[in-house]
């Protein structure tokens, strides 16, 4: 109970809402230079990592509701439980000492794609109708040809993706905190687990 | 730069005026409805008797039909093609090449594309005729920490500054020779010198902010006050509740029809 | 208002400590200047002051620090914010973001205190005209200038009517006509009395014209304490890493050139030089 006040100190407060800006701002550079990625966790993923999983998981599910806001809500509405995930499980990634070496930091990544893959493919199947509106639907396409149902085929568009996306999200994050000095990742709510 | 309130649009309305909690019972109730009854045309019919009518009378129709249009229409292409085309089996419409257009796939996308019409025309009107602020009051009445709002307000108002920020580090890095344009590997490679400096700044901030927040006594426990009032009236708290309740009625039944066959047979 | 004694504290992983035994009594009322070079320990009492340090910061604290009758290290962030009210540099930070007017930024902290709303207007209407804000009242905070940015950051501090005050270099990232604004409210703030003020500033020449005293820190200790005539006028500054106003420094070459004989005070302000010259 101490912890999660501590995690939701007025500095965790401040630093979800910056892990927020900070998703929907990659979220649209990443769009500007046209990288065929998403890259718009990687601040729900800081917080997870310095904040804990309760701290992530809120970011996550406030950033879904400002990109809302920002973009397409259909794009972002329904995945909330997705980005809520995303920040859990940052948070217990770091909780258990895997945000000290970057190899880690890709193995998480890839983990984090198959789960985001796992949990979005019956968002879309089921409340989209099986699409996400952009040229990733040529792959659902695919695999709806070759028979497979919608579920399964937007399991596999996300398998082709998510992974791959979430792995250089992470190593992103590892980068941020290697070039943050000690004095400012000191002031997190859970800074010791990734020092 | 005068006051900016995100996709609000101001105007001197009936419906600006409700009860920011009152157009949520109402819009939960029309996404309910189109949801969860059958019927290829029902979400369609949902919009134009339920959120049409008020969009005009918010003055805000013009805003929703093309931001309703926008948002819809990438859906829409996609719907048809990966499910009207590469629909497994069904009734042959149309032959284009090897591929053919099924009917059942066609309704199913029909459908599918209205559901998400009456997600994305709900959250528009909400957000067209309702301050970020008074929503956030609302929210705050049904018990949502103070925290949150600021959360949602605060980064409401700097990602626009954040943006432009990114912008004119884009532009120096530009100047200073950074490809931006051109192969995959590139781009991808002007990603780390662009972000980094930008992220680290906003993160070196935090601490700052957070000090700010605590002069203004923002983590007192104990009753807050308001500058901002909420008009509210019984009657409003009234549609409120039996909207309330024929959301969850719709729902309920469309659970019961689902179920009882298998039930009672 | 003030009452430290033999207050010593260590950042974190810090080994040179920021304040080293500082004692320092503050009566109510007294608009008191700190001055010292970069690192001389300005912004670590300030942030003690309000509470930050120990409560924010973490690190190691000992002494006595008691503000506005709160024994600051005991009590809780929360119970020092309405007692003491802090502005610092940056003016952008200080912006909350969660309200969408200047006169809704100025009620973020009277909201957070739970002041009834006919108060509230009352008190935002006094201190928008106190800070010159009245007319940007209507505005985006983000759209002012800095100045104006630092003008509604003491504005929204000093309407939750803090016994004491402390501003730790509200001017050093404005430009010339935004610092001068600020020291406009500050001069207007000294007059009032009502208010018990800690400013540390590099700029000795505003100092000298509305401090009642000033106190010049150096690795953490109290090295000068005076009326701001005999602390700026004397010939130690420069040790400490402080340029005396250019006022005095025009005496002391008019004195060193020999056209000036007399041992009067040197002057610190631009009224003295006049007279001095005269």
């Amino acid at each position: 109970m101490d912890r999660l006040k501590s995690d939701f100190s007025t500095v965790g407060i401040v630093l979800m809402g910056v892990g927020i800006v900070i998703n929907i701002a990659m979220g649209r550079i990443v769009t500007t230079l046209s990288l065929p990625l998403y890259l718009d966790s990687i601040g729900t993923i800081f917080v997870g990592a310095v904040a804990g999983p309760w701290v992530g998981a809120l970011a996550g599910i406030i950033s879904n509701l400002i990109a809302a806001f920002f973009g397409n809500p259909a794009n972002f509405l329904p995945y909330i439980p997705v980005a809520a995930i995303i920040g859990f499980m940052a948070g217990l990634f770091s909780r258990y000492g895997w945000f000290k070496l970057w190899w880690k930091f890709i193995l998480a990544g890839v983990i984090t794609g198959v789960v985001a893959a796992l949990i979005s493919a019956p968002i879309t199947a089921y409340v989209n109708s099986g699409v996400v509106g952009t040229g990733m639907d040529a792959l659902t396409a695919a695999f709806r040809g070759m028979g497979m149902s919608t579920l399964q085929a937007n399991f596999l568009q996300g398998l082709s993706t998510d992974p791959l996306d979430k792995s250089i999200s992470y190593l992103l994050v590892y980068s941020i905190i290697q070039a943050l000095p000690n004095r400012y990742l000191d002031r997190f709510p859970r800074a010791e687990y990734v020092r | 730069m005068t006051v900016n309130y995100g996709l609000y649009v101001p105007k001197q309305s009936g419906i600006h005026s409700l009860h920011p909690l009152t157009k949520l019972a109402y819009l939960g109730f029309c996404l309910a409805v189109s949801w969860v009854i059958p019927g290829t045309w029902t979400p369609y019919l949902v919009f134009l008797l339920g959120i049409v009518p008020l969009s005009a009378l918010g003055q805000v129709l013009p805003n929703i039909l093309s931001g309703a249009f926008k948002a819809v229409l990438p859906f829409a292409i996609s719907l048809f093609v990966v499910q009207g085309f590469f629909w497994p089996e069904g009734t042959v419409l149309q032959q284009i090449g090897p591929f053919s257009l099924k009917e059942e796939g066609l309704f199913f996308a029909i459908r599918g594309a209205g559901r998400i019409l009456m997600a994305v025309s709900t959250f528009l009107l909400l957000s067209y005729t309702t301050r970020p602020d008074e929503l956030t009051l609302a929210l705050g009445q049904l018990g949502v920490p103070n925290s949150i709002a600021y959360v949602i307000l605060s980064t409401l108002q700097i990602i626009p500054r954040f943006q432009t920020k990114a912008t004119t580090i884009l532009d120096a890095q530009r100047s200073r020779g950074l490809e931006t344009e051109g192969s995959l590997r590139v781009r991808a490679r002007a990603l780390l010198p662009l972000v980094l400096p930008l992220l680290l700044s906003s993160i070196v901030d935090i601490e700052e902010r957070a000090i700010a927040l605590e002069v203004r006594a923002f983590g007192r426990q104990g009753p807050k006050t308001s500058l901002l009032v909420l008009h509210d009236t019984p009657w409003q708290r009234l549609l409120r509740w039996l909207l309330l309740l024929a959301a969850l009625g719709v729902i309920v039944w469309r659970i019961y029809a689902a179920l009882a066959p298998r039930f009672l047979s | 208002m003030i009452h430290l004694r033999d207050v010593t504290y260590f950042y974190p992983r810090a080994t040179v400590p920021a304040l080293a035994g500082l004692s320092l009594d503050v009566p109510a009322g007294q608009f008191c200047a700190v001055i010292g070079a970069n690192g001389a320990g300005k912004s670590t009492l300030c942030y003690t002051l309000a509470g930050f340090v120990p409560h924010f910061y973490r690190g190691k604290l000992t002494g006595q620090v008691e503000v506005a009758g709160v024994d600051v290290p005991a009590a809780s962030l929360a119970a020092i914010a309405g007692q003491v009210g802090l502005v610092f540099a940056n003016p952008f930070n200080q912006i909350t973001g969660a309200r969408f007017t200047v006169r809704e930024e100025i009620a973020f902290g009277l909201e957070n205190l739970g002041v009834p709303l006919d108060e509230m207007r009352a008190r935002i209407d006094d201190i928008l005209s106190f800070a010159k804000l009245t007319e940007l009242a209507e505005r985006s905070p983000f759209a002012l200038s800095g100045g104006q940015q630092q003008r509604l950051a003491i504005a929204s501090v000093l309407v939750m009517r803090p016994p004491l005050v402390v501003l730790d270099e509200p001017t050093s990232q404005l430009d010339p006509i935004g610092s001068k604004e600020v020291f406009a409210v500050l001069r207007d703030l000294a007059a009032t009395d009502e208010a018990t003020v800690v400013l540390a500033e590099q700029k000795l020449e505003w100092v000298a014209v509305f401090a009642d005293r000033v106190i010049v820190l150096h690795e953490g200790r109290i090295v000068a304490d005076g009326p701001p005539g005999d602390v700026l006028a004397s010939g130690d500054l420069t040790q400490y890493g402080l340029q005396p106003t250019r006022y005095t420094q025009a005496a002391r070459a008019a004195l060193a050139a020999g056209l000036r004989r007399d041992s009067a005070e040197l002057p610190v302000t631009l009224e003295e030089a006049v007279e001095y010259f005269k």
